[in-house]
């Protein structure tokens, strides 16, 4: 070999080496062995449940594949479970904290006091106050996993848990636990919830619903800093020059309408499942089961009935039946019932779309007390 | 020998000429922004811009991110094509290296004055923004406002605009390291510069799929608008730290490969 061929191929062949290391090394990285522990289902879910007052900021994010009918009122709540949302997060504790969602030119602020929240928008210049309500749509810090694990976990029995290994989460030791649901008209096939081995702090949530392969929920932890964060990053002044407004709340008009609507006497059990008693909410709207494994029942206003009904009409597999139209999206189904007194119901839950044609089916029969 | 690159650059009525253009899209944005009232939505529109209705003085952070997805980069491959391929269509590559410095070294004169380049552009983007902002739009006097909704104070405001200005200068270098490498590879700029171009284009569309998201962390275009993360409260370093440490694996392979062709290219031209 000439020495000339011989220079090209040691240059080319550093090259080639350098390339190769570089693309070896994620693989390498993500190749690192968890470290698990012998700790019983049951242990490991009190521990995570009783994770809330672990401080920690953290940097998260949450891919949904829901694809949601949505209306105007809705999109952000529809927005969660149906794109790639990335938070930041300071957490003193369950009133006292802070999460980001980040946007390419911008970010949506949510810091929770004990009075309320504050929601700041940066692109729109508006921080709204919102009070602590007992039925809310999701927001941004219920797709934590943290906060979604503990929810999850919080009526999980021990027939529902297994565990199932560990894994590596933002850099720490995950104890998996798995959930599968005991009740028969669930649509969720199974939760699989990675715990800090040595908080309890949910890392990873993973929502896989029944015939699926891929989740239809996964949050994660992508960087983690165990501490109490400080107040001062939590805290939030509004600025100066920023519109204040009450926070805008899609229910109440829901809430409202349950309020003044002819008396209803939601029944005691739907599709199966028992009511779950709620404070503060009028007797027409009503949430039941338990666990993972819920349906709630909400009267839906005249104005907004139209709305509704064209969006599920129009979206892809949508069933017509005699009671109303419904709709699954992953483990969620959605109904909306109109009954003959041109009364309308909405029903949203993680049941199947035979439990939700039953329950459907329930409401349908109502008639004003 | 960098001397006389960076002279030979600077010299050029087509360098400034692209730097002049680079700039007249974000002074046209100011002025239609200003004569409509009509920022762009939430959600819509480049970084900053809605924001600038209220403080002018952010205008230099609108103007980049207004050339960085496109003009900015176009400006970069088109210098960075023409650096070793341009010298080599004009015949005079070969002049060039019957001086006794070496390939290296002129590699490295052609890298450095691509460097200069993009320097230069992206602080006269900055600064005709600053001058185009402060003239055409309200400034406040004290301090701003930052991205999570504190307040900002002016020298924080400076210091991380001077920051945001070197951020992009480094995403730019990304681009560079592609088009000489593509330089050195062939005798014709616009083959190197269209080179350059087809990669980022390739690496925009592939970070809006979803498909490819387990590939996204590598794409070159990545993390360019992480600049933005400067102006949150506290800053968000985690995708500044690694845009610069993507663009730095880029310029290391891209550089080495230019290398290890360039000097043992035949050149004949």
């Amino acid at each position: 070999m000439s020495a000339r061929a011989h220079g090209v191929w040691w240059r080319w062949g550093a090259v080639g080496a350098l390339v190769a290391v570089l693309a070896a090394l994620p693989a390498i990285v993500g190749a690192l062995p968890a470290s698990d522990a012998a700790v019983p289902a049951a242990d490991l879910r009190d521990a995570a449940v009783g994770s809330a007052d672990v401080g920690f900021s953290g940097y998260a994010v949450s891919a949904g594949g829901l694809r949601l009918p949505v209306t105007q009122q809705l999109t952000e709540a529809a927005d969660l479970f149906s794109d790639r949302t990335t938070m930041r997060v300071w957490w003193r504790g369950a009133d006292d904290h802070r999460v980001d969602v980040l946007g390419a030119a911008g970010e949506t602020g949510v810091h929770r006091d004990a009075g309320g929240t504050w929601t700041w928008d940066y692109e729109s210049s508006v921080a709204a106050r919102g009070e602590p309500a007992s039925l809310a749509l999701p927001s941004p810090p219920d797709l934590l996993p943290s906060s979604l694990g503990r929810r999850l976990l919080s009526e999980a029995t021990g027939g529902e848990l297994t565990r199932i290994g560990a894994r590596r989460v933002a850099g720490r030791d995950a104890l998996g636990l798995r959930l599968v649901p005991a009740e028969p008209g669930s649509s969720v096939d199974r939760v699989d919830v990675w715990v800090d081995r040595a908080t309890g702090l949910p890392l990873q949530v993973e929502v896989v619903a029944a015939g699926a392969r891929q989740p239809a929920l996964d949050t994660r932890f992508l960087d983690l800093d165990l501490g109490v964060p400080p107040a001062s990053v939590v805290a939030f002044t509004p600025p100066a020059d920023a519109r204040i407004v009450p926070a805008p709340d899609p229910l109440s008009a829901a809430l409202d309408s349950g309020r003044s609507s002819p008396a209803v006497q939601l029944p005691a059990a739907l599709a199966g499942l028992p009511r779950r008693p709620l404070e503060g909410v009028p007797p027409a709207v009503g949430v039941y089961g338990r666990g993972v494994t819920q349906l709630a029942v909400v009267p839906v206003s005249p104005g907004n009935t139209s709305g509704l009904r064209r969006a599920l009409h129009a979206a892809p597999g949508s069933v017509v039946g005699p009671a109303g139209v419904r709709l699954a999206a992953g483990p969620l189904a959605v109904m909306l019932v109109e009954t003959p007194d041109l009364r309308a119901f909405l029903l949203a839950g993680t049941v199947t779309l035979d439990a939700v044609a039953e329950a459907g089916n329930g409401i349908w029969r109502l008639r004003p007390s | 020998m960098i001397g006389v690159e960076l002279s030979k650059l600077f010299r050029r009525p087509r360098t400034w000429t692209t730097i002049a253009v680079l700039n007249a899209l974000p002074v046209l944005v100011a002025v239609l922004v200003r004569l409509t009232d009509l920022a762009p939505r939430p959600g819509e529109g480049p970084p900053f811009l809605s924001a600038v209705l209220t403080n002018g003085a952010l205008y230099p952070l609108a103007a980049l991110a207004i050339v960085l997805p496109l003009f900015l980069p176009i400006a970069v491959a088109v210098v960075a094509g023409d650096s070793v391929a341009g010298e080599a269509q004009a015949g005079t590559l070969r002049y060039l290296l019957a001086r006794p410095a070496g390939r290296t070294r002129l590699l490295v004169a052609k890298l450095v004055s691509v460097v200069a380049f993009v320097l230069v552009t992206v602080l006269v983007v900055a600064a005709v923004g600053y001058l185009t902002g402060t003239t055409v739009f309200d400034v406040q006097p004290a301090a701003g406002t930052s991205v999570s909704g504190t307040s900002l104070t002016q020298e924080e405001l400076v210091g991380r605009t001077l920051l945001a200005i070197g951020y992009v200068t480094v995403s730019m270098l990304g681009v560079a390291a592609f088009g000489l490498f593509f330089s050195t590879l062939t005798d014709s700029p616009l083959a190197a510069a269209l080179g350059a171009l087809a990669v980022l284009v390739a690496s925009s569309l592939l970070f809006t799929l979803d498909a490819a998201s387990p590939i996204a962390p590598y794409l070159p275009t990545r993390y360019w608008l992480a600049f933005v993360d400067l102006f949150r409260d506290p800053v968000l370093w985690r995708d500044l730290t690694r845009g610069l440490a993507l663009q730095g694996v880029y310029v290391g392979v891209l550089l080495a490969a230019a290398w290890a062709n360039f000097t043992t290219k035949d050149v004949t031209s």
